[in-house]
C-alpha cells in the first residue's frame, strides 16, 4: 500500500491487488480502480503530454471528460487502443498501457520544445504559419503537420475483436443512473413501463459513488443504493453498465455503446468487445448530471491540478487522495466539501482560495473548525513545478484590483468554476437551449423529442434536489404514456447543496499575453488564443472554435465550452446567450470503429447472395466476381491457366461445340392478368401485342427521361401471363420502377407482378452442340428449329424437372436457357455436366459471357450506357414499336436534347495494329496532336481480346458514331497513343447464320 | 463470403443454450395478388377466407394464407396441394382475374425456438418484437434482407428468406446464438 | 432512422423497411404526345425542392410494398402526416398547426 491509498475507503476491493503496466513499469492497484486511480494511488500523476505544446499533464477528472489522460492500451496481439481515458479504462492483471504523445520518453520529450516557442502556435497558427513560399508545401509543411496531428498512434493490425449490434424497444429509456436516473427508473416501472436504465461507468450510483456520506430514506447512500438496485432489478428493469449513449437521434433512436469485454482480463473466447444498441424509446430521460469546469489562470494544467469534484470522487470512490498538500481554488461551494473529505482523509489542505469576497459562512466557520486557511476574494495568478505542481500564486483581488501575490507550496491544487449541465444528448436532438443568469449556464428550453430532463441537466444542484426531481419526470414520463404514478419523495440528510459564481480568465497581476491559461487542455487552446480569435475578426463563435480549434478534440469541448464562450463573450463586449454556442455533435465519447461495424467484418461484411450452382462452380476451381449483391463465377482456370487464357478456351470451345453458363441471376417477373399485354406495351419500347403465346422478344425498358434503364428478353407464356428476365443488377430496381408505375399512374389495370428471381435456376447452354446435348432430356417438346425456333419458350419437362426452356442466344450460337425450381438446379446442372462430356462441354463465366456478347455486339447495360443513352443511341431503334402510341420514354424521345446531332452514339472499335487492347474507360479524341487539356469525344465502354475475331475489340461511345464508320480516333494513355478505327458494333457473324442451326 | 448450406431439406443450423435456428423442409408457396372485388370469390374457391388485414394469417389443417399486402397474400401448402390450389384458383380466373405464381423454390424457411429467441431476433430485425402479436406475420427486414417474420409463439419464430439471401442469414443467426448463449 | 407510419399496414415501422420515391403528386400526363418539349422537361426534372414541408412518396419496400404520400419538414426532418397513394393532398395549414414542437415540463 502507498501513503496515497486510503485503508478501507471507496468501493475498491483492499484485499484483491491487481498488478498492471504503465510506460513499462509495473504498478499495484485494487480491483475496482481505473489506470487513473492506481496510478495516483502510486504518487504518480504525470500521464501525458499535450497535443500541441507537449506540456506534461495529468488526470484532470475522474470521468470519460477526461482530456489529459489519454493512454494506449494493448489486451495481446492486435488488441492495441490509443486515446483511452485512463480515467476509465478498468485494470486488470497483465493490462498493458503507455503513454502517449511523447519522445523519447514521458518524463524528457524533445517536442516540449513547443511549448517554449508558443508564441508561434497561437490561434489561426495553421493559417499563418504555412502560407508561404508554396514550394515548401508538398516538402516542408505538409509532411510536419502530418507527423504532428493526430492523437496517439493508429493501431497497425486487423482487429481481432468481435463486435455486436442489437435493436431494443423499451418504453422509457434512462440515460444516467445517479441519483435522478434511479429514481426515475423506480417511477416509470412502478407505473408498469419497460424500462432501461444506463450507465456509462462500470456501476451505476453516479454521484451516489463520490458522496457516500449522504443519508438518503434514512440509510446511507451506498445501502440505500444497493437496496434500489436490488429493488430495480426485481420490477424487470434491464440495467446497463459500462453503456454510453453516443446519439440522440430522430423519434427517440438512442444509440448506446456498451463495452463488454474490456475490464476483464480473460474474456471468453470469440465474445463480442462492444455491442451498439439501437435503442428506440417511447420516452427518454436524459439524467446525465453536470461536469465541473475548471478555473482558467497561468499554469492551471500542471500535473496535479485536478477538478476538486474529481479528487473527491478518487478518494471517497475509490480510496486514493490525490496528495499530501493540497490548495483549493474555487468559485463554488462544492469545492469546499473535497477540502473538508480530503483533510479527513489526511491531506494537509494548505488554503482554500475562493474568488468570492464572501464565501458561505457555514463553509467558512467549519473550515476554521478544521484549522484550514481560508483566502476568500482572491485570484490564481500562476504555479509552479515541472512534471507535478509545486506551488500556486495567489493574489488578493480588491476593487477589481489585483494585489500582491503570495505563493502556497502544495502536490495538488484542486479546482472549481462551478458545474455545467451536460445536455449533449439533448443538443442532438436540436433542443435548444437558453441561458440562465443565476447559474450562469445553459438550460433546456424547447424540448423536440418525447424527452425529459431531469437532474443537474436542469440546473438542480444536491442530492436531494435531484433525486426528487428524478422520480417526479420518471412519474412525467409514465404520465405521457398514460400511465398514472405519483412520485414518492425522497428524503436526504447530510446533502451538499451549493451555490457559485462563474468567471472568463481569472484575473492577474501579470502579462495576459504570456499567460498560459488553458480553456481546452486536449487542444492546447488559451484564453489568449480565444481573445486573440476575437481581434483578428472572428465575430461567431463558430468561427472562434474553428480558428482557435477550442472543443474541437476528441472530448468535443465537454469541459472547455462555456469557459470558452464566457472569454469569446466578454471579447467580443457580448452577453453569453448573444454569442450562442457551438453544436454538439455525436457520439458523446470517442467510439470504436468496430462498434459502428457491429457483426459486418470478415466473412459476414455485406450481402453475398448465391445462387444454387454456386457450390458446384466452387468445388470446381472458379474464381468468382461481385455483381450486384451476387457473386458470380467468372471464370474457371484449368491447371495453371491465367485469366485470359482461360477466358480464351472458354470462349473458343462455346463457339466451337458447347458452353454451360449459371444465369441464374438473371431477374424474373411474373407479370399475370388480363392486362398484362397492355401494362408490357407500356413499358416496354416494344410491341406485344402480336407476340403469340409460345414466343419471347428482346425488351427494352426507357425512363420516362427516354434513357434505356434495363434490357432482356421477355416470353409470353400465355395471354395473360409474361415472363420477364431482367439484367443481373436491374432485377430489383425494374420491379420497383413497374410497380411505381402500376400502383400510381395504372392502378386500374389488372395485371399483377411477382418476382420469380430466385424461384428458377437458369442454365444458359450455348453452341452448334445445346440441341443434341439436351433433347434426350427434353419431353413434351419438339425442340427442331421448325418447332421451337429461336426467340421461342415452352413449358416441358428436362430430366424430369419441370421447366420452362427458352430458344435464344446471348452468344450468336445456337442457344437455350433452361430454367428449373431452384432447389434442383444444382442437380440438372451435374447431368448436363455429365452428358456433356461427349460434347467436350465447358463451363464458363461471366468474362465470357461478356466476351462472346461483345463479338456480337450485344450491349450490357450500365456497361455500354449510362443513364445518358437513348434507343437511337445504342443503335437499337428497331426495338421501338413504331405504331405505339405511349411507352414509357417514348415523349422524351422527341425532345430537342435527344434528337440533336452529336449525341454519342455506341460504335465498334478496332485497334489499327490488331494487338493493342483498348482499357475499357479510356477516353476518345479526333486528333492526337491538339493542345492539352484536349476535345474528348467519346470513351470505350467494353474491351476484350476475341478469339473469334483474332484480335481485340471494342465498343465505345463516340459523338456522331454512327456517322463516322470507317474514320479514324485516338486514344491517349500514359505510355503512348493508340490509334483506332470506327466499325459496326457485330464483328462475328453479322448474318446470324450460326443461330440458325 | 459465408459457407455453403444445403438449402434443400430439413436440418439444424445452430442451437445453444440460448435458442435452435432450424432450416425447415420446403412447402408448396404461391403468391396470390388479386383486387378487393375478387377477394370473396378466391376465398371461396380455396375454401379459406383470405385475411383482409395486414400480417393476419388464416389457416386450416394444412394451409396457411398470409395477408402481406392490400392485393397480396402467400399462400403455404404441403406439396400435394399444390396441383388443386392451382386448379381451385384457375378455375375462376375468368370471373374473378388474380395472379397465382408458384415461388415454392423461391424462399426458405427458418425456424427460430429457445427462451432467447426474441434476443436472436433483434440482432437483426429493427421491429418491436413485443407488437407482432402470436399467430400472426409480418414483411420486414433482417440485417438488410428482406424477410417474413412469423411469431408462432411467444419463444418461436419463422423467418421466411429469398434463397440466395440465406446463407448471410443463416450466418448471423449462428454468430447470435452462441453470442446469447455466451452471456 | 425515422419512424414511418405505413398508411396501408396501418403500423409505425423502423425506416429501413420504406425507400424514399421523390417528390409526390406529380401524375405523368394522360397523353404525353400532346405536351411541348419544356411541359415534358418540367414533367421530368423541375421539383419543388423545398425548405420546410415538403409532399413526398415513400414505398414500404420491405412490407407492404405499397407506395404512399408523406408531408415531411426537410427542416426538422419530421413527418407531418402519411397517406395512402390516392388520398387527396392534406392542408398544409393544418397539419403545420398540430406539428408545434413540446414546452419542456415543468
Amino acid at each position: 500500500m502507498t501513503t496515497y491509498r486510503v485503508p478501507g475507503r471507496g468501493r475498491v476491493l483492499h484485499n484483491r491487488p491487481v498488478s498492471f503496466t504503465f510506460d513499462g513499469t509495473t504498478y499495484q492497484g485494487l480491483e475496482g480502480d481505473t489506470v487513473a486511480s492506481a496510478l495516483i494511488a502510486n504518487g504518480v500523476q504525470l500521464m501525458g503530454r499535450s497535443f500541441k505544446y507537449h506540456r506534461p499533464r495529468g488526470p484532470i477528472a475522474a470521468g470519460s471528460e477526461e482530456p489529459n489522460a489519454l493512454i494506449g492500451t494493448r489486451r495481446g496481439k492486435g488488441r492495441f487502443e490509443p486515446n483511452t481515458r485512463a480515467t476509465v479504462q478498468e485494470i486488470w492483471d497483465g493490462l498493458e498501457t503507455n503513454s502517449q504523445n511523447k519522445y523519447p520518453s514521458l518524463k524528457f520529450d524533445i517536442g516540449a520544445i513547443n511549448d517554449r516557442a508558443y508564441m508561434l502556435f497561437s490561434a489561426g497558427f495553421y493559417y499563418k504559419t504555412f502560407m508561404w513560399p508554396r514550394s515548401f508545401w508538398d516538402k516542408y509543411y505538409e509532411p510536419f503537420i502530418r507527423a504532428a496531428a493526430g492523437l496517439g498512434v493508429s493501431p497497425t493490425e486487423p482487429d481481432p475483436d468481435n463486435y455486436a449490434s442489437r435493436y431494443l424497444h423499451t418504453d422509457v429509456l434512462i440515460v444516467g443512473a445517479g441519483p435522478a436516473g434511479l429514481a426515475s427508473a423506480r417511477a416509470a416501472a412502478t407505473a408498469g413501463l419497460r424500462v432501461t436504465l444506463v450507465d456509462e461507468n462500470s456501476e451505476p450510483g453516479g454521484t451516489l459513488l463520490s458522496e457516500p456520506q449522504a443519508q438518503i430514506d434514512g440509510k446511507p447512500a451506498w445501502d440505500w443504493l444497493s437496496a434500489e438496485l436490488d429493488a430495480l432489478i426485481d420490477l424487470g428493469i434491464r440495467i446497463m453498465t459500462r453503456t454510453t449513449a453516443i446519439g440522440y437521434y430522430h423519434q427517440n433512436m438512442i444509440g448506446l455503446c456498451q463495452k463488454l469485454t474490456d475490464h476483464l482480463e480473460n474474456p471468453a473466447e470469440g465474445a463480442p468487445r462492444e455491442r451498439m444498441w439501437r435503442v428506440r424509446a417511447k420516452q427518454v430521460i436524459l439524467a446525465q448530471g453536470a461536469l465541473e469546469k475548471p478555473l482558467v489562470f497561468d499554469g492551471n494544467d500542471r500535473p496535479g491540478v485536478m477538478l476538486a469534484g474529481s479528487a473527491q470522487t478518487y478518494l471517497n470512490r475509490y480510496g486514493v487522495r490525490v496528495g499530501d498538500t493540497a490548495v483549493i481554488v474555487t468559485s463554488h461551494d462544492s469545492a469546499w466539501y473535497a477540502a473538508f473529505d480530503l483533510a479527513s482523509a489526511g491531506t494537509k489542505i494548505a488554503a482554500i482560495v475562493d474568488t468570492r469576497p464572501t464565501p458561505n459562512a457555514d463553509l467558512v466557520k467549519e473550515a476554521d473548525a478544521r484549522g484550514i486557511t481560508v483566502l476568500a476574494g482572491y485570484t490564481a495568478t500562476g504555479t509552479s513545478g515541472r512534471l507535478r505542481i509545486k506551488s500556486v500564486r495567489v493574489n488578493k483581488v480588491e476593487n477589481g484590483k489585483v494585489l500582491g501575490a503570495q505563493t502556497i507550496a502544495c502536490d495538488s491544487l484542486l479546482i472549481s468554476g462551478g458545474w455545467t449541465p451536460t445536455l449533449h444528448l439533448f443538443s442532438h436532438t436540436k433542443g435548444s437551449l437558453k441561458w440562465d443568469d443565476e447559474t450562469q449556464t445553459f438550460l433546456p428550453d424547447r424540448i423536440t423529442e418525447d424527452c425529459q430532463i431531469a437532474g443537474a441537466g436542469r440546473g438542480l444542484w444536491g442530492i436531494s434536489a435531484a433525486i426528487n426531481d428524478g422520480a417526479a419526470m420518471g412519474a412525467a414520463a409514465a404520465d405521457a404514456l398514460g400511465k398514472s404514478v405519483t412520485a414518492q419523495t425522497i428524503s436526504v440528510e447530510d446533502d451538499r447543496p451549493g451555490t457559485g459564481e462563474s468567471h472568463t480568465e481569472l484575473p492577474t497581476d501579470g502579462d495576459p499575453g504570456r499567460a498560459k491559461a488553458f480553456v481546452d487542455y486536449q487542444n492546447d487552446v488559451t484564453a489568449k488564443d480565444l481573445r486573440l480569435a476575437v481581434r483578428e475578426g472572428m465575430r461567431s463563435i463558430e468561427h472562434v472554435k474553428r480558428y482557435t480549434t477550442n472543443g474541437m478534440a476528441t472530448d468535443q469541448g465537454k469541459m472547455s465550452n462555456i469557459n470558452g464562450l464566457n472569454i469569446a463573450a466578454d471579447a467580443l463586449g457580448k452577453k453569453q446567450p448573444e454569442v450562442g454556442l457551438t453544436t454538439f455533435r455525436p457520439p458523446y465519447t470517442p467510439t470504436s470503429f468496430g462498434a459502428f461495424a457491429g457483426y459486418h467484418k470478415g466473412e459476414h461484411f455485406e450481402v453475398t447472395r448465391k445462387t444454387p450452382i454456386d457450390s458446384w462452380a466452387e468445388e470446381n476451381g472458379a474464381v468468382f466476381e461481385p455483381v450486384s449483391l451476387w457473386r458470380r463465377a467468372w471464370y474457371f482456370p484449368k491447371d495453371g491457366e491465367d485469366m485470359d487464357a482461360a477466358v480464351r478456351r472458354e470462349c473458343r470451345e462455346t463457339r466451337k461445340s458447347l458452353g454451360m453458363f449459371d444465369a441464374s441471376t438473371l431477374g424474373k417477373i411474373e407479370v399475370v392478368g388480363p392486362d398484362a399485354v397492355e401494362f408490357m406495351n407500356r413499358m416496354y419500347t416494344n410491341p406485344w401485342t402480336k407476340l403469340a403465346p409460345g414466343r419471347t422478344r428482346y425488351g427494352l425498358l426507357l425512363g420516362d427521361d427516354g434513357y434505356i434503364r434495363d434490357d432482356g428478353v421477355i416470353g409470353r407464356l400465355t395471354d395473360d401471363r409474361f415472363h420477364i428476365t431482367t439484367t443481373t443488377g436491374g432485377a430489383a430496381r425494374v420491379l420497383n420502377m413497374m410497380e411505381d408505375y402500376l400502383q400510381t399512374e395504372w392502378p386500374d389495370l389488372k395485371v399483377w407482378l411477382t418476382s420469380t428471381t430466385e424461384q428458377w435456376s437458369t442454365i444458359a447452354l450455348n453452341g452448334p452442340n445445346a440441341r443434341k446435348l439436351i433433347e434426350p432430356f427434353v419431353e413434351g417438346l419438339d425442340l427442331s428449329d421448325a418447332a421451337f425456333p429461336h426467340m421461342s419458350i415452352a413449358e416441358c419437362t428436362v430430366a424430369g424437372f419441370p421447366a420452362r426452356l427458352f430458344r435464344v442466344s446471348f452468344t450468336g450460337e445456337l442457344g437455350f436457357e433452361i430454367n428449373v425450381p431452384s432447389r434442383h438446379g444444382r442437380e440438372l446442372w451435374e447431368i448436363l455436366f455429365e452428358a456433356g462430356q461427349q460434347y467436350d462441354i465447358c463451363p464458363y463465366g461471366t468474362e465470357t459471357m461478356h466476351v462472346l456478347r461483345a463479338e456480337k455486339g450485344f450491349i450490357i447495360v450500365g456497361q455500354d450506357t449510362d443513364g445518358t443513352v437513348t434507343p437511337y443511341d445504342a443503335g437499337a431503334g428497331w426495338a421501338i414499336g413504331k405504331n405505339k402510341t405511349d411507352f414509357v420514354g417514348m415523349r422524351a424521345l422527341k425532345r430537342p436534347d435527344l434528337t440533336a446531332d452529336g449525341r454519342k452514339q455506341l460504335v465498334g472499335l478496332l485497334t489499327e495494329d490488331g494487338v493493342s487492347k483498348l482499357e475499357e474507360g479510356a477516353q476518345i479524341v479526333l486528333d492526337p496532336n491538339q493542345p492539352i487539356p484536349m476535345k474528348m469525344v467519346g470513351h470505350v465502354t467494353s474491351s476484350y481480346h476475341s478469339d473469334a475475331v483474332g484480335r481485340p475489340i471494342a465498343l465505345a461511345l463516340i459523338e456522331g458514331g454512327h456517322g463516322k464508320t470507317g474514320e479514324t480516333v485516338y486514344i491517349p494513355m500514359p505510355d503512348k497513343t493508340i490509334k483506332a478505327t470506327i466499325t459496326s458494333t457485330t464483328f462475328y457473324d453479322p448474318e446470324g447464320a450460326r443461330l440458325k442451326l | 463470403m459465408t459457407a455453403h448450406v444445403d438449402l434443400n431439406g430439413a436440418c439444424t443450423l445452430a442451437t445453444s443454450s440460448a435458442a435452435h435456428v432450424t432450416l425447415l423442409d420446403p412447402v408448396a408457396r404461391f403468391s396470390l395478388r388479386a383486387g378487393d372485388g375478387e377477394r370473396a370469390a378466391l376465398s371461396k374457391a380455396l375454401g379459406i377466407t383470405l385475411p383482409g388485414k395486414i400480417g393476419q394469417c388464416a389457416r386450416d389443417d394444412s394451409v396457411e394464407i398470409l395477408c402481406l399486402g392490400q392485393d397480396e397474400w402467400m399462400i403455404l401448402a404441403p406439396k400435394d396441394q399444390s396441383v388443386k390450389i392451382k386448379a381451385a384458383c384457375e378455375g375462376i380466373y375468368g370471373d374473378a382475374p388474380h395472379s397465382l405464381t408458384e415461388i415454392s423454390d423461391r424462399e426458405v424457411a427458418i425456424q427460430i425456438t429457445g427462451d432467447k429467441a426474441t434476443d436472436l431476433i433483434t440482432i437483426g430485425c429493427p421491429r418491436d418484437p413485443d407488437m407482432l402479436p402470436v399467430g400472426e406475420a409480418r414483411r420486414t427486414i433482417f440485417d438488410g434482407v428482406s424477410a417474413i417474420l412469423w411469431r408462432d409463439g411467444k419463444d418461436e419464430y419463422r423467418l421466411d428468406l429469398w434463397r440466395s439471401f440465406a446463407p448471410h442469414v443463416i450466418s448471423l443467426l449462428k454468430t447470435g446464438c452462441s453470442e446469447l448463449a455466451a452471456e | 432512422m425515422l419512424l414511418i407510419h405505413c398508411p396501408y399496414c396501418d403500423e409505425t415501422l423502423p425506416e429501413l423497411e420504406f425507400t424514399y420515391g421523390g417528390e409526390a403528386h406529380i401524375a405523368r400526363p394522360e397523353n404525353p404526345a400532346d405536351k411541348t418539349d419544356d411541359e415534358w422537361r418540367d414533367f421530368l426534372f423541375i421539383r419543388t425542392n423545398v425548405k420546410g414541408p415538403h409532399f413526398e412518396r415513400w414505398r414500404h419496400s420491405h412490407g407492404c410494398g405499397r407506395f404512399f404520400n408523406a408531408v415531411r419538414d426537410t427542416v426538422s426532418d419530421r413527418f407531418l402526416t402519411t397517406y395512402k397513394a390516392d388520398a387527396p393532398r392534406p392542408d398544409l395549414a393544418v397539419l403545420v398547426k398540430n406539428s408545434d414542437v413540446k414546452e419542456p415540463s415543468k
